[in-house]
């Protein structure tokens, strides 16, 4: 079901954003920094799934809310002309790196896991 | 049980609107970014702002520079136009005063008109005429004609049979006929002109006592024609000094 979601969410997300007009080249910076931080809050919710302490709650805010926040930081940063999109970026892809890192190690080792037992299994069938 | 499906909705109406929020979002931003224009000046940054002006900054110098060189150069080649412009005026000039010492135009001066008429008696000769045109010569006379027959530097006088006078010589007119009355118009000095001719023993005085008729007049404004003919050395050329 929520897989589902995701993909109907992702396909129409995809169709309406093929539609919608084009924004300024001034803020598509502000924009870019949204998205980074909005990646970097998903991979941390698929993170807390694997960990099972996911709450949607957390989700949605640190989705929205770090997105507004890079914003806002960065537009700031503009004003005193300090390129403070610079550390959001390292911060937030750093963050995303961990966090597929984590996930990375959980399904390799559910996968290796796999394949053991269907070793043993076998093996155990063999004797 | 209700309550679990319930959050399983609502979780997943949340998840749903959010990944369409990220991809609406990302393809909006995928399609900016590929269809700005990333070289125009709208969308640059300040940086790139910076470089590019100093950039054309650089190149407005130089085509400023280049732009003085060339006025200079323009301000040197009308100087030397009007130089040129002098020199070819200069040379039109002395071509106008040659022409004007070889008899190819028109002139007109004070001077003196001499008349030589045959009589019943006696005829005017040719010696008679080349002694006139030398002693008007002498005198200085600067442009002299028979009956309006421009005397020049080739020009020679002669006569056929004892009969007729021909003065002139050019390749296309070829030898004019002369006929009495014989007026010699003479541009120069009258004084001294006159005084040429009226001397004791002078010219007059030599057709008196042959017994020819000859009068002069002086005139203020006397107007000689140009020769009408071309000259062509055939065998004298030039020499380079």
């Amino acid at each position: 079901m929520v897989y589902i979601a995701i993909i109907l969410g992702c396909v129409m997300g995809a169709v309406v954003g093929m539609f919608a007009p084009i924004i300024s080249y001034t803020y598509s910076n502000y924009l870019a920094i949204a998205i980074i931080a909005a990646l970097d809050s998903v991979f941390g919710g698929v993170t807390s799934v694997i960990k099972k302490n996911f709450d949607l709650k957390i989700f949605l805010s640190g989705f929205f809310g770090n997105a507004i926040l890079s914003i806002l930081l960065t537009m700031l940063g503009e004003k005193l002309n300090v390129d403070i999109y610079l550390a959001a970026i390292i911060v937030f892809v750093g963050r995303m790196f961990t966090n597929l890192a984590i996930i990375r190690r959980y399904y390799v080792e559910k996968w290796c896991a796999k394949i053991e037992n269907r070793k043993k299994t076998n093996e155990e069938e063999n004797k | 049980m209700k309550k679990i499906e319930k959050g399983k909705i609502s979780l997943t109406i949340s998840i749903g609107l959010t990944a369409f929020i990220l991809i609406l979002v990302m393809v909006t931003q995928f399609k900016t970014i590929e269809e700005t224009d990333i070289t125009g000046i709208e969308v640059m940054r300040e940086a790139e702002l910076r470089s590019e002006l100093a950039t054309w900054k650089t190149k407005f110098e130089e085509a400023t520079a280049k732009i003085e060189e060339t006025e200079n150069k323009i301000i040197e080649y009308s100087q030397e136009i009007e130089s040129n412009n002098n020199i070819s005026e200069l040379l039109q000039r002395e071509l106008d005063e040659a022409k004007a010492y070889a008899g190819y135009t028109n002139v007109t001066g004070e001077g003196i008109i001499v008349t030589l008429t045959d009589t019943e008696k006696k005829q005017i000769e040719d010696l008679d005429l080349i002694n006139l045109i030398n002693e008007l010569k002498i005198a200085g006379a600067e442009a002299i004609s028979i009956n309006d027959e421009r005397i020049i530097s080739t020009t020679d006088i002669s006569n056929v049979n004892y009969r007729f006078i021909m003065v002139n010589t050019s390749k296309d007119i070829g030898r004019v006929r002369v006929q009495s009355p014989y007026i010699v118009k003479a541009i120069g000095n009258p004084k001294y002109l006159e005084s040429a001719i009226n001397i004791k023993y002078g010219f007059l005085d030599s057709m008196k006592s042959n017994e020819k008729s000859a009068s002069y007049v002086i005139d203020n404004n006397i107007t000689i024609n140009k020769f009408d003919g071309s000259l062509e050395y055939k065998i004298a050329t030039n020499v380079e000094e």
